[in-house]
C-alpha cells in the first residue's frame, strides 16, 4: 500500500515541555487512521504539525511526497482540515462559506451539490449558528472537502454529538474514505475508533504506545478477551477461581457488575465451566475492547468528562 | 481574493451591532450637534414678539425682526401669552412693542421692552444687539443725521469661515473612523481567533497577507460610507460648510482609518480573548474621543495636559483634517501633523507585524 504520510522521529518541544517525543508512523492511502489518547497526549499537536500549522522541533514529516518544513503550501492545497469545534464566520451562509473556502484553493464549487451530499441542501441560505450540533459537524466535514483533497484530517469530529448524530457522521466518514480519500482522525471515544478506524495509534504523554490494525491491537493485548456478567449477591469462591485466568474488575455500581479480562484463548473453556453453575444475568464472552487495551497500555481509563482544551 | 473581499463586506454589513457603532452612532451625534449648533437650526433660540402698536414704525420693526436669522420668531397675542410661552420653554426671550409705539401723537410710548430668560445669555445678547441697532438707526432717521463713526467686522482668519458645527462635524468623522476601526478590528480579529477562524484560514493555501488585505480594504469601504453619510447629514441637514478640499478630507480620513486599524490589530495581538480586546479598545478610544479634539479645541486644556494629548493619534489627524477641509489649508501647512500621523503608522505597523499572528505559532 502506498504511504501518503510518513512521520519519522518527530519531536515537538515548547521550552522545557515535550509535547511530542520521538514518534514515527506512516499512514496508507485509502485508510481511516485514528490517533487515540487523552487530552494533552499530543494528538492535536501531531496532527497540526502534519498539516503544516506548527513547526516541528526535530524529525521529518512527509505528506504526499512533500516535506512539511520546505513545502507546506503544496501540502495545504492537497489536504482538507477540520478543526476541533466550529471555525466559521457568523454572518456568511453555508453556501457563501463553501464558495469562499473553495476560492482559497483557487477553485469554484457547486455548493448546492456539496450540501446535498451531507443532507444540508435546505440550509444553503442559513448561518452556521442556526444549525444543530450534528448538522454543524456534517457541514464542517463538507467544508474540509471543498478542494477535493487527497487526505482529510478530522480533529475529534464527533465530540459532543448524540449517539444518532455520531452514527450519521461515521457513515459520512466512511463515504469519504470510499471516494478514495485517506482519513486521519483523532478521537477519545475508543468505541468510535474500534468501529471506524482501519488502524489506530495510541498516544500517551507525547509518545506512541501502540500502533496497529484495530483488531490486531486487541488480539495482541495481554488480556485479549472479556467476560462480563451481573451477579445477584456475593460470589467470592467463583471470583477467586476466575482470578487464576485473568483480571477481575468489579463494577462500581453496588458491586454486582463484573468484567473479567482473560489472558489465554485456551482458558476460555475453563472460565465457562466456572460460570455454568452460577446464577448470573447477561453473561457474555467477547474480544476485549479497545478501551481494555488502552487501560492495559496506559494504566488508566480515558477521561471523557469535562475536557480541557488540549495543551497548545 | 475578490470573493474574500466581497465576503468581508457582507460580514460587515450583516453585523448589525457593529453597524450601529460605526454608522448609526456617529450619525446620531451629527444630528444632535446639528440641532444645537447647525445653522439650519436658528442657533440661539426663539423670541416671542408682541406687537400692540399699529404704527408704521412698529410694523417695519417686526418685519425686520422676521428677516433676521439669529433666532426664531414667534408671534404672541399678549404680554401674558409671551410670558407663558417663556415659562413653558417654548421661547427664551420676548420683544414687547406697546400700544401706540411709533405714533407721532404726543405722549406715545418710545420704549420697547425686552424680556429675557437668565439661562439664555446668548439670546439676550443677540436680542439686545438687534433692538439696539434698529432703534439707533430709527433715531438717526428721526433726527435726520447720518452716523459719523462706524466699524466693519472681519474674521481674523479670512479663509476660516467655519462655525462650531463645522468644527465638530470633522471631529465626528474622526471619532467615527476611530471607533469603527479600533473596535472593529480588535474585536473581530480576537473573535476570529477565539472561534479558530484564523487557524482555519491557515489550513488553506491562502497567504495570510491576502486575508488581511481584504479585511483592511473592506473596512476602508465602510469608512467611506461613514464619511459620506456624516457629511451628507451635516451639510444637507444642517448646512455645514466644508469650504476646503473635500478629496483631501477623504484621503486623510482613509490614512487615519489605516492608523486606527493598526491600533486594532495591535490590540488584537496582545488581548487574550474577545472580551479583553473589547475592553482594551474602549480604554483607548474613549479617552481619545474627549482628549484629542473631537468636540472642543484641545489647546483650551491645562497646559500640562495639552502637552501630552496633542500627540494622541487622533489629535494631529483632526488638526490636519480641519486645516484642509475648513481652512483650505495646504498639505505643506500641515507637515508636522502629517509627520506625527506617519510616525504613529510606522510604529504601530512594526508592532503589529512583530506581534500579530493568525495562529499562536
Amino acid at each position: 500500500m502506498e504511504e501518503v504520510i510518513r512521520v519519522e522521529n518527530l519531536t515537538k518541544r515548547y521550552g522545557e515541555f515535550t509535547a511530542v517525543h520521538n514518534i514515527s508512523f506512516a499512514v496508507k492511502k485509502g485508510e481511516i487512521f485514528g490517533l487515540l489518547g487523552e487530552n494533552g497526549a499530543g494528538k492535536t499537536t501531531t496532527l497540526e504539525i502534519i498539516e503544516g500549522l506548527r513547526k516541528l522541533t526535530a524529525g521529518t514529516v512527509t505528506v504526499l511526497g512533500h516535506d512539511v518544513k520546505t513545502d507546506p503550501t503544496s501540502i495545504k492545497s492537497k489536504i482538507g482540515v477540520q478543526l476541533q469545534s466550529s471555525a466559521y464566520f457568523s454572518y456568511l451562509t453555508l453556501k457563501e462559506m463553501l464558495e469562499l473556502f473553495a476560492s482559497f484553493y483557487g477553485k469554484t464549487v457547486d455548493a448546492a451539490a456539496l450540501l446535498h451530499q451531507v443532507r444540508l441542501e435546505e440550509k444553503a441560505g442559513a448561518y452556521v449558528t442556526q444549525l444543530s450540533g450534528g448538522q454543524r459537524q456534517r457541514f464542517s466535514i463538507m467544508a474540509s472537502l471543498v478542494n477535493n483533497p487527497e487526505i482529510v484530517f478530522l480533529d475529534e469530529p464527533t465530540t459532543g454529538l448524540d449517539p444518532l448524530a455520531r452514527r450519521n457522521l461515521w457513515e459520512l466518514i466512511r463515504t469519504v474514505r470510499d471516494q478514495g480519500k485517506t482519513v486521519v482522525l483523532t478521537t477519545h471515544y475508543l468505541e468510535e475508533a474500534e468501529i471506524l478506524c482501519d488502524r489506530v495509534a495510541i498516544m500517551e504523554k507525547g509518545e506512541m504506545v501502540a500502533l496497529d490494525k484495530t483488531g490486531r491491537l486487541i488480539a495482541k493485548a495481554e488480556f485479549p478477551y472479556a467476560l462480563t456478567f451481573e451477579a445477584q449477591g456475593d460470589i467470592p469462591a467463583a471470583l477467586e477461581k476466575l482470578s487464576r485466568y485473568g483480571q477481575v474488575h468489579a463494577g462500581e455500581k453496588a458491586g454486582h457488575h463484573y468484567r473479567v479480562l482473560i489472558k489465554k484463548e485456551g482458558d476460555l473453556g475453563k472460565v465457562i465451566d466456572i460460570m455454568r453453575p452460577l446464577k448470573v444475568e447477561g453473561l457474555a464472552l467477547r474480544p476485549a475492547s479497545l478501551e481494555d487495551v488502552f487501560i492495559q497500555l496506559t494504566g488508566k481509563a480515558i477521561d471523557n468528562g469535562d475536557r480541557e482544551e488540549e495543551r497548545a | 481574493m475578490l470573493k474574500l473581499f466581497i465576503a468581508d463586506l457582507k460580514l460587515q454589513f450583516r453585523n448589525r451591532q457593529s453597524l450601529f457603532w460605526s454608522i448609526a452612532f456617529p450619525l446620531i451625534f451629527t444630528v444632535i450637534f446639528g440641532f444645537f449648533f447647525g445653522s439650519g437650526s436658528m442657533g440661539t433660540g426663539t423670541v416671542a414678539v408682541v406687537n400692540d402698536s399699529t404704527s408704521k414704525m412698529a410694523t417695519s420693526m417686526v418685519d425686520a425682526f422676521d428677516k433676521q436669522d439669529a433666532f426664531k420668531v414667534q408671534t404672541a397675542t399678549s404680554v401674558d401669552a409671551a410670558r407663558d410661552s417663556m415659562k413653558k420653554g417654548k421661547a427664551a426671550g420676548a420683544l414687547i412693542i406697546p400700544a401706540h409705539f411709533g405714533d407721532t401723537t404726543p405722549g406715545a410710548p418710545t420704549n420697547v421692552t425686552i424680556l429675557y430668560d437668565p439661562g439664555s445669555i446668548q439670546l439676550r445678547a443677540g436680542l439686545d444687539g438687534f433692538v439696539n441697532a434698529y432703534l439707533t438707526e430709527a433715531n438717526y432717521r428721526v433726527l435726520k443725521v447720518s452716523p459719523v463713526f462706524g466699524y466693519t467686522d472681519e474674521r481674523a482668519n479670512a479663509s476660516a469661515s467655519f462655525t462650531y458645527f463645522d468644527y465638530v462635524l470633522i471631529g465626528l468623522i474622526g471619532m467615527a473612523l476611530m471607533n469603527a476601526a479600533i473596535q472593529g478590528v480588535a474585536i473581530s480579529m480576537s473573535k476570529y481567533r477565539d472561534d479558530k477562524i484564523l487557524k482555519r484560514i491557515t489550513t488553506t493555501p491562502l497567504p495570510g497577507w491576502k486575508f488581511l488585505t481584504a479585511e483592511v480594504v473592506s473596512r476602508l469601504i465602510v469608512n467611506l460610507v461613514q464619511i459620506t453619510l456624516i457629511l451628507w447629514v451635516g451639510i444637507g441637514g444642517f448646512h455645514a460648510s466644508i469650504g476646503g478640499n473635500l478629496w483631501a478630507l477623504y484621503g486623510l480620513s482613509l490614512v487615519g482609518a489605516i492608523l486606527f486599524q493598526l491600533i486594532g490589530f495591535s490590540v488584537a495581538a496582545v488581548a487574550k480573548n474577545t472580551d479583553a480586546a473589547e475592553g482594551m479598545s474602549q480604554a483607548i478610544a474613549i479617552p481619545m474621543m474627549f482628549l484629542a479634539g473631537v468636540f472642543f479645541p484641545i489647546d483650551q486644556l491645562p497646559k500640562w495636559l495639552y502637552s501630552i494629548v496633542q500627540y494622541l493619534p487622533l489629535a494631529p489627524l483632526l488638526r490636519a483634517m480641519r486645516s484642509l477641509a475648513l481652512e483650505s489649508g495646504a498639505i505643506s501647512d500641515n507637515i508636522s501633523s502629517l509627520m506625527l500621523v506617519g510616525v504613529w503608522i510606522v510604529v504601530l505597523l512594526l508592532f503589529a507585524i512583530y506581534r500579530f499572528r493568525l495562529t499562536d505559532e
